[in-house]
């Protein structure tokens, strides 16, 4: 892809151009999404990839113009652009990186270990070992025989109950692109929400889960 | 009253102002560890008691079984404290190598104790080193672009800077109009800062 860098036309310039706009897009609206829901979302494999693909080759052309001394104008322009982008790409993965700092233990016990890079992993499984050796050495192994645990309060709870966990019934506002309907907020059927296309709507994180799984309402 | 030393940390933790860190409180930490030790020995005394006295330990309900549990939920609570108190301050820390950096400044370092400061070497080494699997900075732009150049003072003299096809002379009190890029690295050093009107 980039090798051809030098010989687009004006036409293969623009498509790329609109190609780029898509992805930022989406990387945007993946960046928002995560910046609001309480809990880590799916990582955007492929398009992280695409989208530091686009960047390499936005540095490469900011790097050329620059070099041949063109337009003092279209060089701000694209480095502007370069700039948005990874700050986009920076922050999203950082915020994802601070809910795994937060919740690390939570994650790795549900299937939400699942939603994360392989990178993502190894970094949560480091974060989780660190943390277990500071608490073990600073209170736990100084506490006595049955309250040693880092997951129980003591030897006689019976499930893992000091794990931080996400709030998730917090409320978020969202909005979506097309009429998703008739929609049922809670499990008795007693809550109905229509959801109509570009209104926004301040509903609980819990009750819209599915929703913003599947794609099709997003978080603002 | 069993376990008020122990809310007294999380009422220090929570009178911080938020972000702030304070001096680790080894004293009273110290004294809630001990603490915990002389509810656990009441409480197997307690127990041994009940079972001289050949009784039921899971169904019998005298003083003595109610006495046991109260240092249960007294050692209980003070884990818990003394938990929240460390869990909460290492997530301080760890907010610290995003803000400040790997290296922290001595009258931070001051307000840790040993095993904290370990945390924040280990956790640092974990970020860097998803942060060169990725071959990616995370911790620069942690605020939006919005032009990509800025008005900078020099604070300091810095001689001569290449940039591109000229080269500019970064004498101290001098403005300039550069690259964000350009003038980031000699922001973070403290060399230079943004000029704002």
């Amino acid at each position: 892809m980039e090798s051809q860098l030098g010989g687009r036309s004006e036409e293969e310039e623009v498509a790329a151009a609109m190609e780029a706009q898509t992805d930022v897009d989406l990387l945007k609206k993946a960046w928002r999404n995560e910046k609001a829901a309480p809990e880590i979302l799916q990582f955007e494999a492929g398009l992280v990839q695409r989208a530091r693909e686009q960047i390499q080759l936005l540095e490469e052309t900011v790097e050329e113009f620059t070099e041949n001394r063109s337009d003092d104008l279209v060089v701000p322009l694209y480095q502007m652009d370069l700039d948005r982008a990874l700050f986009l790409l920076r922050s999203y993965l950082r915020i994802r990186l601070q809910k795994i700092e937060k919740y690390k233990v939570h994650i790795s016990k549900t299937n939400l270990w699942n939603r994360l890079s392989e990178q993502e992993q190894r970094f949560a499984k480091r974060c989780i070992d660190i943390m277990e050796k500071h608490l073990d050495q600073s209170v736990l192994s100084r506490l006595p025989y049955g309250y040693q645990s880092m997951l129980k309060q003591s030897i006689s709870s019976e499930e893992d109950d000091m794990v931080p966990e996400p709030q998730l019934n917090t409320y978020v506002f969202c909005k979506s692109k097309s009429d998703v309907g008739a929609f049922q907020l809670d499990d008795m059927g007693e809550e109905i929400v229509d959801l109509v296309a570009d209104d926004l709507y301040v509903l609980r994180y819990n009750s819209i889960k599915g929703l913003v799984d599947g794609g099709r309402i997003d978080l603002v | 009253m069993y376990g008020r030393r122990a809310s007294q940390l999380l009422r220090e933790l929570a009178a911080c102002e938020a972000g702030q860190l304070t001096a680790f409180n080894s004293d009273t930490f110290e004294q809630v560890i001990r603490e915990c030790n002389e509810h656990n020995l009441q409480l197997q005394s307690l127990i041994r008691k009940i079972e001289d006295a050949n009784l039921d330990i899971q169904t019998t309900r005298n003083e003595d079984h109610f006495g046991a549990v109260i240092h249960h939920l007294s050692l209980l609570r003070n884990k818990r404290c003394l938990m929240a108190y460390m869990y909460n301050r290492a997530e301080l820390i760890q907010s610290l190598r995003w803000k400040i950096g790997p290296v922290l400044p001595q009258e931070i370092q001051e307000k840790l104790n040993y095993s904290e400061e370990e945390y924040f070497k280990n956790h640092s080494a974990a970020i860097e080193s998803y942060m060169s699997e990725l071959d990616l900075d995370l911790t620069v732009d942690m605020v939006p672009p919005k032009d990509p150049y800025i008005r900078v003072k020099v604070l300091d003299d810095i001689g001569e800077l290449c940039l591109g096809d000229h080269a500019i002379s970064l004498t101290q009190h001098s403005l300039h109009f550069i690259k964000r890029t350009d003038a980031e690295p000699f922001i973070s050093q403290g060399l230079m800062e943004e000029f704002l009107e």
